[in-house]
């Protein structure tokens, strides 16, 4: 069988071959540059493969701060800033207290009674005289730090310590904190442990 | 022959490692995905489609509509909002001045005192009026309370902005959970037709949909959707008169007289498709708050 | 003359070998890219007369626009690619084509597959995933294919003598790992009865169209570019080391690029895609390169013939590149996503690289495969300068008018008809250079189809011609003589 064998067209200059040079030293160090540049990049928006950040949020704790508030959320919320502002400087914002200086909060039975009634009294007139907190005496005063808040903040503050560090207890609503105040009057005299004991939950 | 396997070997664990990056952990991460909760409610996230609605998805996914259409709405931020809604008995130049000194006093105002500041200038009272719209949330409930305790109601907002959102075509950007079960998915890739992803929300009447498909030019001039007459048959009236499903149309779009067009089982599907397409509800990862009927 | 006691074999020899299998890949690869081109055009008429296909279910743009696309990707690019490697892999290995027949069945099986695929899109059944439409007889098909390709290189490259790779090797080793992993997984999640719920379908899809849009189409391209310019332009390859490093590059980085950054995916998918990005940019100057290095000052002139076509390839994968990676920085995306841009892109990548690369390797290796001449080399010519120009025109207002349309749907204030309605001005330009590109792949078909028939018929005559000649002589048979041997 003969079959036409031209290789035609352009002449036939064999395999071609390749010279030996290694890629430039520049080129290598332009992509370390850009890998770095690049992983600042990746540090940001990344999210740190968090599943509930999408672009443009940046972190968790930024969509945090786009959760809108309302209801229960809301309440805890204000109550955290009041107690920062007014108690936390005394009792902790970890609700601990100084021993031998403040009670602590958390795990205190006055706080995570079932009902509100004596603790309202406490910011609302203040403490004086002997008081057992969690097993252990006190006989400090403390002035009455809610006296000047709003009823709502009050609500919010003592709501927001009976739910946190561990204590379980209702809510507290500014209907509650109303009552108290109207039942203490204008300028109250502070209570004792034992004049606390003797009101009704 | 040794760079020849290296080399190969290379290929090997750059295929290996991309495989592992962007499909196996989008898998792990997403694809065990299951129902969630819209934001401050026990409603269930995303809503299962019924009847001719999950059918409906199969024709658009026949007809090809993801080539001209997207069904994923984008966002390019979000704002703490707040706005006055009552000033009650005050005046809006006391307020005015009540606020720039609230905003110089409380230290965690003062950063935004400029914003406040500029958002209340040539105020004259009137309202709703946004006082502040940014990134702080402590701002907002700050401000909010102060005012609420001189007997100013204000209201405390979270929107998603960006252009897709401020064209309506959506509240807040699409998330994986809106496309749990659609199967299969279809985002899309081109804009030549609007975004779909709350089309039941904006267009929920089956007849508009349905006269859209058969022919679009009648409800939006110059569009360039094809017509899908396909999807529709042209049949002798009966006894000279409409049936149920029969379209109504304009004269120019009608057909001859004794003809009726009615569509087929398909448009019908997809008309209920459409419909059901309302991604709208907050969710955890894309918030915002919903506008409650009455304040 | 037994090819095993010669040790250098005939270039012709390995050439002739090669016939069958690239005259089946190439001639279907050339059909379908014209009927693609048709389908492409008939689908964008919609936006010049909406109501054309009105009535015609297999015509709707969303039919007719995927088949298209679908068409030029399997139906041209990938056979078309694998045909070149064949004869590349022979030709480096000095050795006829190990297995011929195994390429004709994979011939004939790939292009079953794209039929029954295509015929499926048309009818409505199209899967729903971008680019893996086809269904899973002809996903099947297609896959089986490759692998019986993939065996028969393997096997060529067995009955390798001489001892060095050439980098062309390393790119055709990846191309071929590629498509197999990249394919096949792919299917197996988004065709099987359980595939992953929700968006995470989006995501494999992405993962796989950018894994076969750009970094496969970037190594089969590459890799022929490398081969043809050196040798056509009789300078050596500017350097193994530097190719090396645009390889490794595109592999490693190339593949992580492909999530949209405004993807209805947690951040740090969108993140990765363009800090991978990023760094293809390394890759792609590389590349740029070392094509740069190769080509300037080489011996011979273009004048529209194959040089020619690889050159604009070559710069056509440099532009278009970019063009694509910016897709992925989030400053750009915003306005470049949704709109006309990544069509454009797309068929840049298709068309302006791939098509003119394999364009022109097919016109480089025909005439020596078959023999003969090409038979309209003057419309060869016109080739270059309707594919050249029919891309450029077909591609660049998609571009601009892409930009303008995303602007425009960046500001709310302009109403949607308004937006979308910017682009239509661009798309009749573009239609027009989709009609020249048209023309272009008629040309490719006609001298493909007619070199078939010649041989056809010269195989007819030659048969006849040995029956007169044994019926008269009873002469032995004549062994083929040797041309000049090609240089080693």
């Amino acid at each position: 069988m003969s079959v036409e064998n031209k290789n035609c067209c352009s002449p036939e200059t064999g395999e071609p071959t390749a010279t030996r040079a290694a890629a430039p030293m520049w080129i290598i160090v332009v992509t370390l540059v850009l890998l770095f540049t690049g992983g600042l990049f990746l540090d940001s928006h990344s999210g740190w493969f968090d599943k509930n950040v999408y672009a443009p949020y940046q972190s968790s704790a930024q969509l945090e701060t786009f959760q809108p508030k309302s209801g229960a959320a809301a309440a805890m919320a204000r109550g955290k800033s009041v107690y920062e502002g007014v108690c936390g400087i005394c009792h902790g914002s970890d609700g601990a207290g100084k021993p031998g200086q403040f009670p602590a909060l958390a795990g205190s039975e006055w706080v995570t009674a079932k009902g509100c009634n004596r603790l309202a009294h406490i910011p609302l007139a203040g403490v004086a005289g002997a008081i057992q907190v969690g097993g252990k005496d006190w006989n400090l005063n403390m002035a009455a730090m809610g006296a000047a808040l709003p009823d709502e903040d009050v609500a919010a503050v003592l709501t927001y310590i009976r739910s946190s560090w561990g204590n379980k207890a209702e809510a507290v609503t500014a209907d509650d904190v109303k009552k108290v105040r109207a039942e203490i009057g204008k300028s109250p005299q502070p209570y004792s442990g034992a004049q606390l004991k003797a009101m009704p939950e | 022959m040794k760079t020849g396997f290296s080399v190969f070997l290379a290929a090997f664990v750059a295929l290996g490692a991309s495989w592992f990056g962007l499909v196996y952990c989008p898998l792990k991460q997403l694809g065990v995905a299951t129902e969630t909760k819209v934001l401050q409610s026990d409603a269930k996230w995303p809503l299962q489609r019924t009847g001719d609605a999950t059918l409906g998805l199969q024709v658009y996914r026949s007809a090809g509509c993801a080539a001209c259409h997207t069904e994923q709405v984008r966002q390019t931020g979000a704002a703490n909002v707040l706005t006055i809604t009552e000033i009650g008995s005050h005046q809006p130049a006391d307020l005015k001045a009540f606020i720039a000194s609230l905003a110089s006093s409380v230290t965690e105002l003062m950063n935004s005192s400029n914003a406040v500041a500029a958002n209340l200038a040539g105020w004259n009272g009137e309202l709703p009026k946004v006082l502040y719209s940014g990134d702080d949330d402590t701002v907002v409930s700050m401000l909010g309370d102060k005012l609420k305790a001189v007997g100013v109601k204000t209201e405390a907002r979270v929107v998603a902005t960006g252009a897709d959102i401020a064209r309506g075509w959506g509240t807040r950007q699409s998330v994986a959970a809106d496309y749990l079960y659609d199967a299969p998915v279809q985002l899309g890739n081109l804009r030549a037709g609007p975004d779909l992803s709350t089309i039941g929300v904006r267009a929920p009447d089956l007849n508009w949909q349905l006269q859209h498909l058969y022919a679009p030019r009648s409800l939006v001039k110059n569009s360039t959707m094809p017509a899908f007459r396909f999807l529709f048959s042209v049949q002798k009236k009966a006894e000279g008169k409409d049936s149920a499903d029969a379209l109504v149309l304009p004269k120019e779009f009608a057909p001859t007289d004794g003809y009726e067009v009615v569509p087929t089982a398909e448009a019908k599907q997809l008309a209920a498709y459409l419909v059901s397409l309302k991604n709208n509800a907050p969710l955890y990862e894309a918030p915002f708050s919903p506008i409650t009927a009455a304040k | 003359m037994n090819p095993t006691e010669n040790k250098t074999i005939c270039s012709s020899e390995i050439d002739a070998s090669c016939r069958v299998p690239l005259l089946a890949l190439f001639g279907g690869a050339a059909l379908w890219l014209v009927l693609g081109l048709a389908l492409g055009l008939a689908a964008v008429m919609t936006f010049h007369k909406p109501d054309m296909f009105a009535d015609c279910a297999f015509l709707t743009f969303g039919r007719a626009q995927t088949a298209a696309n679908d068409l030029l990707l399997y139906g041209f690019a990938i056979p078309a690619a694998l045909g070149v490697m064949l004869w590349i892999f022979a030709r480096l290995s000095q050795a006829p084509l190990a297995l011929p027949i195994v390429p004709v069945v994979a011939a004939n099986l790939w292009h079953l597959g794209v039929f029954i695929g295509t015929a499926t899109i048309l009818s409505g059944g199209s899967t729903g995933h971008p680019w893996l439409e086809y269904p899973r007889a002809a996903a099947v098909l297609l896959f089986a294919a490759f692998m019986l390709i993939a065996v028969c290189a393997v096997a060529t490259m067995g009955s390798r003598t001489n001892g060095e790779l050439y980098p062309s090797h390393w790119f055709f080793f990846a191309a071929l790992l590629w498509f197999a992993w990249s394919y096949g997984s792919a299917n197996i999640f988004l065709q099987s009865h359980q595939q992953p719920r929700g968006v995470v379908q989006a995501v494999i899809d992405w993962w796989l169209t950018n894994n076969l849009l750009f970094v496969w189409l970037a190594l089969a391209g590459i890799g022929i570019a490398f081969y043809f310019l050196p040798k056509i332009a009789g300078k050596p390859l500017a350097s193994r080391g530097y190719a090396l490093f645009g390889l490794l590059t595109l592999v490693f980085f190339g593949s992580w690029v492909g999530i949209p950054q405004s993807a209805p995916v947690p951040a740090w998918l969108p993140t990765v895609s363009a800090y991978a990005g990023l760094l293809s940019l390394v890759s792609i100057v590389a590349i740029a390169i070392v094509t740069k290095k190769t080509v300037c000052g080489a011996c011979v002139k273009c004048s529209g013939g194959p040089f020619c076509f690889i050159k604009f390839g070559m710069l056509s994968f440099v532009v278009s590149s970019l063009l694509y990676i910016s897709e992925f920085c989030p400053r750009y995306s915003r306005v470049l996503e949704f709109t006309w841009f990544n069509f454009g892109v797309t068929q840049w990548q298709l068309l302006g690289f791939a098509g003119m690369i394999l364009c022109g390797a097919i016109y480089e290796i025909l005439p020596r495969v078959m023999g003969k001449e090409l038979p309209f080399a003057k419309l060869a010519k016109v080739n270059f300068f309707l594919f050249a120009g029919g891309t450029l025109l077909f591609v660049i207002p998609l571009l601009i008018g892409g930009v303008e349309q995303g602007k425009a749907l960046n500001n709310s204030a302009i109403p949607f008809a308004d937006a979308s309605g910017v682009a239509l001005k661009f798309l009749r330009i573009s239609t027009t250079g989709q009609l020249l590109v048209l023309l272009g792949a008629l040309c490719l078909l006609l001298n493909i189809l007619v070199m078939t028939l010649q041989w056809k018929l010269g195989l007819v005559k030659t048969v006849v011609g040995v029956v007169k000649d044994s019926l008269a002589e009873g002469s032995a048979y004549q062994p083929l003589p040797c041309d000049k041997e090609a240089k080693p």
